[in-house]
């Protein structure tokens, strides 16, 4: 295994154009440009086009395992097709070095008339790969696939599920020495997922280097130890996986209308803030540390009670708790003029993850909405990170083993035995 | 294969580059893609026929069916055609099974591309071997059209001279020529599918423009044709092997194989630096 990256992307950009005929007349424009050798049009933009990836630069070494996040149309697999070489770039340049697997759309290489046997040695010579070679691994496709008894069906008669479970095989087991897969794990059932997470495993164990699009932030924690966020083509954050899911998160929430209110309404909310359990602003804490809210207000009027509720969300969950005064029968008075109000979350048993806080205001029979918020203000929970076989999903939870007696002492008499 | 001592990089700019390492590439490529197109012409020789009864007489019964129809009407002296040098029949057949030939191979191709659909745009192997293997389901079809001929032939003793041999050679710059124009069809198809319907019509009317359902013409200025269209000295040529034995125009044949082996050349170089642009609009 070298320490040499597999996968080197250097200032990479690609240009699209948003308009068909445009592209048309563009793209006969560039091959004129091309047959005659004349300097090209790739250095600028022109009318209608954008950068669909934008001056990216990462490496994937030997053994790594990288996952690309980022919003739909945010470049992930435009990129991909440049590192498969499908298309070239417009900018920079890549270098690979091993052979490539590609698994960019389902079944994308089928003849829907041949069976699955005939399609695998087809995708294997559309990827390169000798029939000697093929029919070393024919079992073992066939097997991990689980078509043992289908293998002779025309794919047309397949499931999307077995579409899949072909596809992958075929891309996973050609012996490539660089992955690339694009959100197609997603078709799978559970328990076949969690089959091509242990193959990516074991690969990426051999010195695969391999590449990973997906918006299931529990399918990449499974495998990438690495993340890039892409937005609008840039790379936003390149670097260790729990802050690259941080990162996504903070750029996914979805932003309602936060000036839900009418000009006319007597009470609005001015800012939302966390702060540390000594007032400072904070905006980062640690699993079980307590985490406080403050929220300012204006208003034109005073009045001895109102309803403040409180939802956090996070971007795989959604809204996943929600909080009120109205159940603590804590009284929150409204001071003409304006002012603020804190509420202290308890050794919030959160684990790592971007969260993002709601605040919807009512007045003390909870039948006049005042204002909302949402996202009010979001705020990250860094350690500890997430991992499969340690702590995982949402929350802490406060808890202890309790061994049975009778067994504990077996398992010490064992030996003696 | 990709090898890991030799790094492949993808850069932009990279196919403006005229000189000879590029043709260089191209033959390597081509002989690295021979499994992939043997592969790809096996597939669609299989599937073709798979959901049908009559399968490969579907080969057949169209050039059958015409061939009946204009025999019928010149017999009859509805169309006034030329004395042909064997009898009609046979004459018409074979000419017919050679127009098919190269009119299937120049459509297969140019709608290879856009037949392929995903494989286009989603995969990365040497796409001219998809256009190259289109060829392979006219041949076969081609072959399957001899036995007709050769009963009709037979059927109306014509004696073959040993010179029919020769015919596979005659016609490779038929090939060529359905080759190299598939080549930039396919990829102005992948563009704009109007090029796949267009060709179809006019290819209907083309057959009348070679001497396929008549003799080729001999008197100026109607003989110009047989100058002007490079597939005619090439459609003549085969005939002079069955009829003569010997080419009649030895000179326009050579000059439309070697324009033929040149647009070949050229197309296959267009669509090397066009495919990288295109393959978006699969």
């Amino acid at each position: 295994m070298s320490l040499d990256p597999l996968i080197t992307v250097e200032h990479v950009s690609k240009k699209y154009c948003r308009s068909l005929e445009r592209s048309m007349l563009y793209g006969m424009q560039d091959i004129v440009h091309d047959v005659f050798s004349l300097n090209g049009t790739n250095g600028y933009l022109r009318k209608n086009e954008f950068w669909a990836v934008d001056d990216v630069s990462f490496d994937v070494k030997a053994g790594e395992c990288v996952a690309v996040l980022g919003p739909n149309g945010a470049g992930k697999s435009t990129l991909l097709k440049i590192i498969s070489g499908i298309v070239p770039p417009d900018k920079g340049k890549i270098s690979l070095r091993g052979r490539v697997g590609a698994l960019i759309e389902l079944g994308a290489g089928f003849h829907p008339l041949l069976s699955g046997r005939e399609n695998i040695y087809i995708n294997g010579s559309i990827l390169g790969i000798k029939k000697k070679e093929i029919d070393l691994l024919f079992d073992e496709i066939v097997a991990f696939a689980e078509l043992e008894e289908s293998i002779n069906t025309p794919v047309k008669f397949y499931s999307s599920g077995m579409y899949l479970r072909l596809g992958f095989a075929i891309a996973a087991h050609l012996k490539p020495e660089i992955l690339l897969i694009d959100e197609v794990l997603a078709v799978g059932d559970v328990a076949f997922r969690l089959k091509c997470f242990n193959h990516v495993n074991s690969l990426a164990k051999r010195g695969v280097a391999i590449i990973l699009i997906s918006h299931n932030l529990n399918d990449v924690s499974r495998v990438c130890h690495r993340g890039l966020v892409l937005q609008k083509g840039k790379l936003l954050t390149a670097g260790h996986l729990a802050d690259s899911i941080l990162s996504y998160e903070s750029i996914s929430h979805p932003i309602l209308d936060s000036n839900m209110a009418s000009r006319s309404s007597p009470v609005r909310l001015k800012a939302v803030q966390t702060l540390g359990h000594q007032g400072q602003e904070k905006k980062a804490f640690h699993s079980g540390e307590d985490v406080v809210v403050e929220i300012s207000y204006d208003s034109h009027l005073t009045a001895g009670d109102s309803v403040f509720i409180i939802k956090l969300a996070s971007v795989e969950l959604g809204e996943f708790l929600s909080f009120t005064n109205r159940v603590m029968r804590q009284p929150i008075p409204i001071v003409e003029g304006g002012g603020s109000v804190r509420v202290r979350l308890r050794k919030l048993p959160l684990l790592a993850g971007n969260y993002s806080i709601q605040v919807h205001l009512y007045d003390a029979a909870a039948e006049t909405f005042w204002d909302r918020a949402v996202p009010a203000c979001t705020f990250d929970i860094l350690e500890p990170l997430p991992e499969v076989w340690g702590e995982f999903h949402l929350l802490r939870v406060d808890h202890e083993w309790i061994l049975d007696q009778g067994s504990v002492g077996s398992i010490e008499s064992r030996p003696e035995s | 294969m990709i090898s890991a001592s030799r790094p492949t990089i993808y850069e932009a700019n990279s196919v403006r580059s005229n000189s000879w390492s590029v043709w260089k590439e191209l033959f390597a490529d081509l002989r690295n893609s021979r499994e992939l197109i043997w592969r790809l012409l096996v597939r669609d020789i299989s599937t073709r026929y798979r959901q049908s009864i009559l399968g490969y007489l579907w080969a057949i019964l169209p050039a059958i069916a015409t061939v009946a129809v204009f025999a019928f009407l010149t017999n009859t002296r509805t169309i006034p055609v030329g004395e042909t040098p064997i009898p009609y029949v046979p004459y018409a057949l074979w000419s017919l099974g050679v127009w098919q030939l190269f009119a299937g191979c120049l459509v297969n191709c140019t709608n290879s591309l856009v037949n392929a659909g995903p494989l286009v745009s989603k995969v990365k192997f040497p796409k001219e071997a998809l256009v190259i293997a289109a060829l392979g389901q006219p041949l076969v079809d081609f072959a399957i059209r001899l036995i007709p001929v050769g009963v009709v032939l037979h059927w109306y003793g014509v004696t073959l001279y040993w010179q029919s041999v020769l015919i596979p050679l005659v016609l490779m710059p038929a090939m060529f020529l359905a080759l190299g124009l598939g080549f930039m069809l396919s990829i102005a198809n992948l563009v704009l599918r109007d090029i796949g319907n267009a060709l179809a019509v006019i290819l209907t009317f083309a057959i009348f423009l070679a001497p396929v359902l008549y003799p080729p013409p001999v008197t100026w200025p109607s003989n110009l044709i047989n100058l002007l269209i490079p597939f005619n000295p090439i459609l003549i040529a085969s005939q002079d092997l069955i009829i003569r034995g010997a080419l009649s125009m030895p000179e326009t044949f050579l000059f439309s194989s070697l324009l033929s082996v040149l647009l070949l050349l050229l197309g296959w170089r267009l669509f090397r630096v066009a495919i990288p642009r295109v393959c978006a609009y699969a």
